[in-house]
């Protein structure tokens, strides 16, 4: 739990407080989360009839893990890209980190189809990572004053990584193949099709474990040297930890986007950047945020399905122009 | 210089006619074809033919017309000796203008994956498009085939061909009668979606009176969201449990382009999917995923498929 000595700020309620209200509704969505889907089940069924207990142990409960899991760890990934980039607008998908992933993984399935999906997803990594770190080379060389610039560059960079994947997919038939991972969604997690994504819960648990040097880490090079940090471990460690996430959420269920952008800015509007009292809230929130649009998803057209992705791109996109047009209301 | 030219002009010209005159002698009309766009008139017996489209290239086959153009790749392999003769011009998404231009076509056959392409392609010789797709499948299919067959100058052979799928399908068609309700599904890797009557895979409940296996809808009716998606609907596992159908007809979208990193039958193997009575009973049928998504349409593919379910039913308990 967070510090209980935290100062109390104007929107009231402890940090603990907040997150023990976000934990509940977060608990309140993965209860409705399981009882949603094709076939009707009854909580009575579930005592009874071992299909309903078959379907909710196979298909419901690793889903809503995985929407979780997803969530919660996109928007840690976000927030540490934040606050290492100092930029509120940039995440794995304004940085090309999403789209270095792909063409790694893209590259692993032409060369050596045959590896395992492990060893597909260290390749992803490893792209991300290349591609993170010569994002960041160039972010260095964009004057500070012009915050803006910084994702608009982002996204360029990822344009082109993408358009070189396109190209990539294009010659080996693989577009279709591609645009799995490009649009991220759930309707194929099932029992033993999910489990990678617990390494980034535990990532996203590594950085909590040292949420205060990403802290420090985002009061800049020059501040948080004086103050005695190891400023480039950090900012390594950071980067290792959001291109590997990026690269597991991408394997298993594809490109989120929005969460790492939404979710951190929506959280230090109300509880600042302090990462070790708000960094369990921001995984909550986005885990929460994404189960909503996983349910729509699952909820609009049934018995078909939207994918979470979609939902969530419209959703966050509205967010995010909201918040930005209210920020420059505020001056 | 300019005596050469006009040698040239002058020998084009009397050749133009002289070509015109026997035009009209043998085939006094142009012949309208039956397109995608409506009827439109084509050169009469067409000699050098570019072929973009798979199902075209399928029938013409059947047809024993030869073909001067083709894709690079055509993706079945039931088409490999015409690909060997054939110049290749491209991809099915993105002709090569330059190579199909020094071919010198007489006529260009586009339709379903290079139909965006007709107006580019009009530019260099007429062009059609005779793209297959919706409900009426069949009867646009076999319509191409006999389009093709007049267009060549080789009816009865089109006549005997549609007398043999027709046969087929009479056959298929009391083959699958009684035997409960079908789904259709394609997957592509991991994840799965669902194809119902209305959809590009739909003929095969129509034209055989297949009960579809379906998990009832709200109101809001999907059936033209389904005709517009062309790779189905995004379902889950729990969709396919829950339609239980009796036969499940798999088609593999890696397989059809020659990827085969996740086969279908390990992405379907799980509870959710082993707990329906097509599985229980050994009633899931794998369609040659090339002839029917690649080359739907065509009349050998058409057979192929048909062929694919007669023999799933016949080993269906």
């Amino acid at each position: 739990m967070a510090e209980t000595a935290a100062p109390a700020r104007v929107s009231g309620g402890s940090p603990a407080g907040r997150l023990g209200l976000c934990l509940l509704l977060l608990a309140g969505l993965a209860v409705l989360s399981c009882a949603i889907g094709v076939t009707q089940v009854s909580p009575l069924a579930l005592f009874d009839d071992p299909r309903a207990a078959q379907l909710l142990l196979v298909s419901r409960i690793p889903r809503t893990l995985a929407v979780i899991l997803t969530g919660a760890t996109m928007a840690v990934a976000g927030v540490i890209m934040q606050l290492l980039v100092r930029n509120r607008f940039v995440e794995p998908g304004t940085t090309g980190t999403n789209e270095a992933a792909m063409l790694g993984l893209l590259g692993a399935t032409l060369l050596a189809p045959a590896w395992p999906i492990f060893a597909k997803m260290l390749c992803a990594a490893v792209a991300a990572l290349l591609g993170t770190l010569v994002f960041l080379a160039l972010a260095r060389r964009i004057p500070p004053q012009r915050p803006l610039l910084v994702p608009l560059v982002g996204l360029v960079y990822g344009g082109i990584l993408a358009a070189c994947a396109s190209f990539v997919a294009f010659q080996a038939d693989l577009l279709q193949y591609l645009a799995i991972w490009m649009s991220g969604e759930f309707s194929g997690v099932l029992s033993g099709r999910y489990e990678l994504l617990w390494l980034a819960g535990v990532l996203a648990v590594l950085a909590y474990l040292v949420a205060d040097q990403f802290t420090i880490a985002g009061l800049g090079e020059v501040a948080s040297r004086s103050l005695g940090l190891r400023y480039r471990q950090v900012l390594g460690f950071g980067v290792v930890v959001v291109s590997l996430v990026s690269a597991l959420v991408i394997v298993t269920v594809g490109v989120l986007p929005f969460v790492g952008l939404v979710v951190p800015n929506l959280v230090s509007r109300i509880m600042g950047d302090n990462l070790r009292e708000s960094l369990p809230v921001v995984a909550a929130t986005g885990a929460g945020l994404l189960l909503i649009c996983d349910m729509l998803g699952r909820v609009l057209r049934a018995p078909y399905e939207i994918p979470a992705g979609t939902v969530f791109g419209l959703f966050g996109a509205a967010l995010f122009l909201i918040m930005l047009l209210r920020r420059g209301a505020h001056g | 210089m300019a005596n050469w030219t006009r040698l040239q002009l002058t020998a084009a010209l009397v050749l133009g006619l002289v070509g015109a005159a026997a035009a009209n002698d043998d085939r006094p009309e142009t012949p309208l074809l039956d397109t995608a766009r409506g009827a439109q008139a084509v050169p009469s017996q067409p000699q050098a033919l570019v072929v973009l489209d798979v199902a075209a290239a399928d029938t013409l086959a059947a047809l024993d017309v030869p073909m001067a153009g083709l894709p690079s790749r055509l993706y079945v392999d039931y088409l490999n000796a015409e690909q060997a003769q054939a110049t290749p011009v491209g991809t099915l998404f993105e002709p090569d203008f330059e190579a199909i231009a020094l071919l010198g076509p007489d006529l260009i056959i586009a339709g379903g994956r290079s139909s965006a392409q007709v107006d580019a392609l009009s530019e260099i010789a007429p062009t059609v498009d005779m793209t297959i797709w919706g409900a009426d499948h069949v009867d646009i299919a076999l319509s191409r085939l006999r389009s093709y067959g007049a267009l060549m100058g080789r009816s009865a052979q089109a006549a005997t061909l549609e007398a043999a799928f027709l046969a087929k399908l009479e056959s298929t068609r009391a083959a699958v009668a009684d035997r409960g309700r079908a789904l259709i599904v394609m997957t592509n890797g991991p994840k799965v979606t669902t194809y119902g009557r209305e959809s590009r895979f739909g003929w095969i409940h129509n034209a055989l009176n297949l009960p579809e296996a379906v998990v009832e809808q709200p109101a809001a009716a999907t059936a033209e969201a389904a005709e517009a998606a062309p790779h189905g609907e995004a379902i889950s596992f729990e969709y396919i449990a829950e339609a239980n159908p009796d036969w499940l007809i798999v088609v593999d979208r890696a397989s059809a382009i020659g990827q085969d990193n996740q086969a279908a039958a390990a992405t379907l193997d799980n509870p959710l999917v082993t707990g329906t009575e097509a599985w229980k009973k050994g009633q899931v049928i794998y369609l040659n995923s090339a002839s029917i998504y690649i080359a739907g349409g065509g009349i050998q593919s058409m057979t192929a498929t048909l062929e694919d379910i007669l023999a799933g039913f016949a080993r269906g308990g």
